[in-house]
Parts: structure tokens; sequence; C-alpha cells
């Protein structure tokens, strides 16, 4: 006997290739004992497919890839054909290259991955227990030693200790021994700076002080110390590297943790809700370290003179041919600074939770497991870092002056007129910075927060357009900087005192978005990059130091952006005044 | 002036799939595909499964999407089947997912589509 049913329902039954089953065939039956409580029922563990096992981790670490793959790969294609079209030169060890850029993408996987599982929780643990345990001057105490900490385990630090063997110790003395013999001295004083800076925003977090005030105490001082150091020979060499330092340190580690410790201080004291205290940290963490170096610029001058320096550099350089053992060479050396970079700062959060607050630790597997993968990415990152980004940067650095002056390793440079090849590095290197910026995920990041804190009055696009283009013209300045041997005091001055003045004029929250997002956008990528490809390039050109292009990518954002902020309340203010004199018109009439 | 009416839908269902945050999206594309209309997406947290994977209970998220898609009845299974697959709900810790059925609803419906139903 024929049925008839809808035509939906037929499609729907000749679809679906379901069976059924019931649930309650499915789920255990617990035992009780004999007085009726329950055992607790033990899942066993689930047995998996190989299939199961690979979509798994591809579900993981695709996105993972993805996300530190945007950030490097359109950099790297853009300095390959950059240098393949414009300079017409191959890049060398093309293939050693590929191998050390694809080590920094999983190397950086890697690394935030472990940040986000093993450093991050003990960050948010402590910043929300510790100032209901401790008294203030402990917080602080151990505000100031996390930002210490961090400071060693900022990937960027890495590549600045790695530029130290470039200079030539004759010409900048006092400038050679801070990146080697004081080198850890150097990361100790960087290190202060961060963690001064740590108390500081922490304070300013429980006691919700102005930026404003914070900024004219910290960078006036800074710039005189700077003019002060201008006037010695041999610190005034120390500049570019005082003023680098603050660039690098606020990286992918230390913005987050400080971050966390200092919310949570704040809402454990119940003021954690306003939206820009999360702000300013960075600003001050990037100004307090020049300060500090050059300071230590200063010690080295006097404790040392030049000629002992030269003289001991010159021992030192006698010594190496006796072969290095394995922890001295490029591989050993990066795993070695990398353990080193993670592990102290792992212990130091570990004895505060267990010994100061006495805090269980939980998740220990999954902590572990952070900790462990935050280690093999900086190492894998340190070992890329050597291989591909540096490499790449500075075999694009020592080309590029190739398009306006003649340098041996290429033949028929200059490839171009004087000042046509001047014009293609300066806007090679706009782009570059132009183009760096505007992938780099912390910003993007950035964007996003501003956007709800202004409530859509300052646009993420236009903060991102206003950051990039900022850093862009700064490190086509730096450019300059190197190909002419500005002194770099004569370019900080003039940007500092314009940040300032623009400080003054502008609201709160500009100051606070503005002097940030300069710190935040100089990531693990832009940064060795653009010390490398300054490096390069200086050593063609015959400056003294490749440093301070990184400088002037700090000080330019500020100013590209607090100019935007600026413009923007006055469109919205020229706004507000039209519709007001409309409505009184439509009044009147 | 005319009265405005409410037209009730009925013959409906909700579709809800749980599943790891970041893969919400691709889920209501496939949703899309097969008929859906659209789909709701909200955070969550949960766990289950992920303590029983071993170690590679790490590539599990704890943070979840719960992606709700209404379907009609007629076209339920094709979507459910189609989310299923592009979920790869077979494998463990990828998410779950379950069916309940809506009395009425009521949203936005075309006017030409309304008309042609009154006639």
């Amino acid at each position: 006997m024929t049925q008839e049913i809808r035509y939906g329902e037929f499609q729907r039954r000749c679809d679906a290739e379901q069976e059924q089953i019931s649930y309650n065939r499915l789920t255990p039956t617990v035992k009780k004992e004999s007085n009726g409580k329950i055992i607790p029922h033990i899942h066993p563990p689930i047995v998996l497919r190989p299939l199961d096992v690979y979509r798994l981790l591809k579900n993981y670490t695709s996105p993972r890839f993805m996300d530190q793959l945007r950030a490097v790969v359109p950099l790297a294609i853009y300095l390959v054909l950059f240098q393949i079209f414009i300079l017409r030169e191959l890049i060398t060890d093309s293939w050693i290259i590929t191998g050390g850029l694809l080590m920094v993408i999983v190397g950086l996987m890697f690394f935030m991955e472990g940040l986000r599982l093993g450093l991050m929780p003990f960050g948010e643990v402590i910043g929300n227990t510790l100032p209901r345990k401790s008294k203030l001057p402990v917080v602080l105490l151990i505000a100031f030693l996390l930002g210490v900490g961090v400071t060693f385990a900022e990937p960027a630090i890495g590549a600045l200790k790695a530029v130290g063997s470039i200079i030539q110790v004759e010409r900048a003395p006092v400038l050679y021994a801070l990146l080697n013999e004081w080198s850890t001295a150097l990361v100790l004083v960087v290190g202060g700076g961060v963690g001064l800076a740590a108390i500081l925003g922490t304070l300013r977090f429980l006691y919700a002080w102005s930026l404003k005030p914070l900024i004219y105490y910290s960078v006036i001082p800074g710039v005189l110390f700077s003019a002060a150091a201008m006037l010695h020979p041999e610190v005034n060499k120390v500049l570019g590297l005082a003023w680098d330092c603050g660039g690098v340190t606020t990286g992918p580690v230390t913005v987050p943790l400080v971050l966390a410790l200092g919310i949570g201080i704040a809402s454990a004291a119940g003021k954690g809700d306003n939206p820009m205290s999360g702000f300013g940290i960075v600003t001050l963490a990037s100004v307090f370290p020049v300060i500090g170096v050059i300071a230590l610029g200063f010690v080295v001058a006097w404790t040392s003179t030049p000629q002992e320096i030269i003289a001991a550099a010159k021992i030192a350089a006698a010594a190496v041919p006796s072969t290095p053992a394995w922890y001295e060479e490029s591989p050993g050396i990066d795993a070695i600074l990398g353990v080193r970079a993670i592990l102290p700062l792992v212990i130091f959060l570990f004895i505060v939770l267990k010994v100061v607050l006495k805090e269980p630790v939980r998740n220990g597997g999954m902590l572990a497991y952070g900790i462990l993968l935050a280690i093999v990415g900086m190492v894998t990152f340190n070992i890329g870092l050597t291989y591909g980004l540096a490499k790449l940067g500075s075999q694009s650095g020592s080309l590029v002056p190739a398009a306006f002056m003649n340098i041996k390793e290429v033949a028929l440079s200059p490839l171009y007129s004087y000042s046509l090849g001047l014009t293609l590095a300066v806007l090679f290197a706009w782009f570059l910075g132009f183009g760096a910026t505007l992938a780099e995920p912390a910003l993007n990041a950035l964007g996003a927060t501003v956007q709800n804190l202004t409530n859509g009055v300052f646009k993420k696009s236009l903060l991102m357009y206003a950051v990039s283009i900022g850093v862009a013209f700064g490190i086509a300045i730096g450019l300059l900087k190197l190909i002419f041997d500005l002194p770099i005091f004569w370019m900080l001055l003039p940007g500092y005192v314009v940040a300032i003045v623009l400080t003054y004029f502008s609201s709160e929250e500009f100051v606070n978005i503005a002097w940030d997002s300069a710190g935040v956008t100089t990531g693990p990528i832009t940064v060795p990059l653009v010390l490398a490809m300054g490096l390069g390039f200086g050593n063609v050109t015959g400056v003294i130091e490749g440093f301070g292009i990184l400088t002037m990518a700090s000080v330019c954002p500020i100013i590209s952006v607090m100019i935007t902020g600026l413009w923007v309340r006055y469109k919205a203010a020229q706004q507000t005044d039209e519709s007001l004199s409309s409505s009184l018109e439509a009044a009147a009439l | 002036m005319k009265q405005r009416n409410i037209t009730i839908l009925t013959d409906l269902a909700m579709i809800t799939c749980i599943v790891q945050r970041g893969n919400g999206d691709g889920i209501v594309s496939a949703a899309r595909d097969a008929g859906a209309q659209g789909a709701t997406i909200y955070y969550a947290r949960g766990s289950g499964v992920r303590e029983r994977l071993g170690m590679l209970g790490v590539t599990v998220e704890v943070e979840k999407e719960v992606v709700q898609i209404i379907v009609s009845t007629d076209q339920l299974d094709t979507v459910f089947n189609t989310v299923y697959l592009a979920g790869n709900f077979d494998t463990p810790g990828m998410g779950f997912m379950y069916v309940v059925p809506l009395s009425k609803a009521a949203t936005y419906i075309p006017q030409e589509v309304l008309a042609k139903f009154r006639q």
C-alpha cells in the first residue's frame, strides 16, 4: 500500500545517513557503596585514530602558524623583490635564509603559545593575589624584579647583543665595550629601567595618575641627559644604542606580563575600572632604559680609557682563533641564550608564587608544557634569527647603498644617479617601515582596543595608518641619519620637543594611545630586521654605528598619532559647531 | 493606517553546536552553504573530552564557541549532516551538537514572499 509523503520529507529521509542509538546504552552505571554513596566514576582515556591525531594537530597548529606566517612572509618577499629588481642582485645563501625564516615562524609560534600557557597564568595569579597578601613595598619590589626578568626573556634583546661584534672597536670604544664585556650589565640596566617603569605604572594604576606629568618628568630628563652625553666625545656614540633600547624592550613578553600584573593589582585595589589605565606602562618602559644606558655609558667611559678597551679587544680578538667550544658557536650559543632568557623568569615567578604568596600551582602539567614550548620556541627563534631574519636584513642593508654609491660587492654600482638612488633607498626604507608595521599583529589588537575605548571616534584603520606612516617616516629618517652620519641628538631633540608640545595640547586619552602605540608596534620581527639592516647599511656607508633607526621609528608615530588625535578632535568639534549653528538657524527661521 | 501583521513561522528546529574557539566561523559558512539562513555565536568555556585525550589534550581549546543555527524541519538533516562533517565531529574534542524543536518563531519575511503565500 502506498503512502503519500511530502517531497521535503522524502528528500530528508534519502539524505540522512544517520543511525540512531540510545544514549542510555553509552552512559556508565555508577556503582554505589553499601551506604548508598556514589563511587566516583573514572572516565577511561580515549583511543585516537591517526586521522584524529592529524585533525587535532592541524586544528591546533594551522591558525597559530598562519598568524606568524602573515607577519614574516610579506616582509621577506618585499626585501627579496627589492633586491632582485631594483638592486639587480640575487640573494646569496637563499636556502639558509629560507630555512632560517621558517625557524623564525615556527619559533615564534611555539613561543607565543608557550607564553600564553606557561607564563601568562603566573602573571595573572600573582597580579590577583599579591596585593591582597602583601604590603605595597613588597608588591612594588616584585613588580620591579619582574620588569628585570621579562627584559631578559624578550626575544629582541638577543638581537641587540648579537650586533655588538660588528662594531669596530677603534672608532667607538665605549659602544663596543657596552655591547661586549658590559653586555650583561647593559641588559641589567635596561631591565632596571623596565622594572622602574613597572613600579611607576603600578602606582599609576593604584592612584589613577595622569600620564602627562609622568611623560614630562621622564622624557625631559632623558633628553637633557642625552644633551650631556652629546658633549662627551665617547659617550655620544652610545646615544643611538640607548634610544634604540627603548623600542627593543617593549616586546611580546614585557607588555602582556607587566600589564597582567598591573591590571591585577589595580582590580584588587578596586580601581581597575578606568579603561585607559592599561596604557602608560609601555611608554615609561621605553623611556627609563634610555637614561640607564646613557648612565652606563658614562660609567664605562670613566672606569676605563678608550685605549684600554681597544687593547683588551685586541687581546680578545687574538685569543679567538683557538677553536671555540660548541656553546660559543652559532647554534649552540643561540640555544643557551634561549634557555637563559626563559628559565630565570620562570624560576622567579615560581618562587614568588610558592614562597611569597604560598599559592598552590594549579594545572601544573599545562604550565610545564607551556614553559617547555616557550623555551623551545625561544631557541628556535634565536637560531632562525641568526640564519634568516638577521642575515636577510644585513644583506639588504649592505646592498641598498649600491643604488647611489660605489660599493665593491656590486659590480655596476652606483646603479643609478646619486639623487635617484638616494630617493630609491629612502623610498625602500619608507615602504619597509609602512608594511612591517601594518602587518604587526599587536597593532591590529591596539587598533581594536582604541576604537572601543573612544566609542568609534578614533577608527581602527585610522590609528593603524597613523602609526604605520609614523614608523615609515621614522625608518626613512633613520636611514638618512645613517647615510649622512647625522648626530642622533639633533634628530631626537626636535622630535621629542614636538612630541611634548603636542602632549601638552592633546587630551589624556590620545596622549596614552600615542605614546604607547610606538612601543607596542616594534615587535619581534620588525626589531631584529631593522637592526640588522641598519648595521649592514652602516657598515657599507662607513658610519660608526648603525643604531638610531628604531629611535626615529619610536618618535615619529607618537607625533603622527597625536596630530591625528588633534585632527579627529578638531573635526568632531567642527561638526558639533555646524550642527549647533544649523539648529540655531532653524530655530531663527 | 494599516494594521501591522505578525507572521508566525512554524516547523522549525534549532541546531546548537559547541566547538573550539575559532572554529565557529567554519561551521557557520558550512551551514549557510547547506541552506541555513544565518547563525548566532556566543562564547563559553567547557571541557570533558579534553581530560581523556592524554598528551593531545593540549590541542583542544578550553574556550568554546556556541553556534546556534535555526533551520526548517525539512532542511534540518541536510544542515545537520553538513555541519557534522565540516566540523569533523567524529574526532574527539572537536565538538558536540544537538537539535531542539522550536514551536514558533518570527522575523523579517520579504513582502514578495509573503504575497506569494497569500495568493
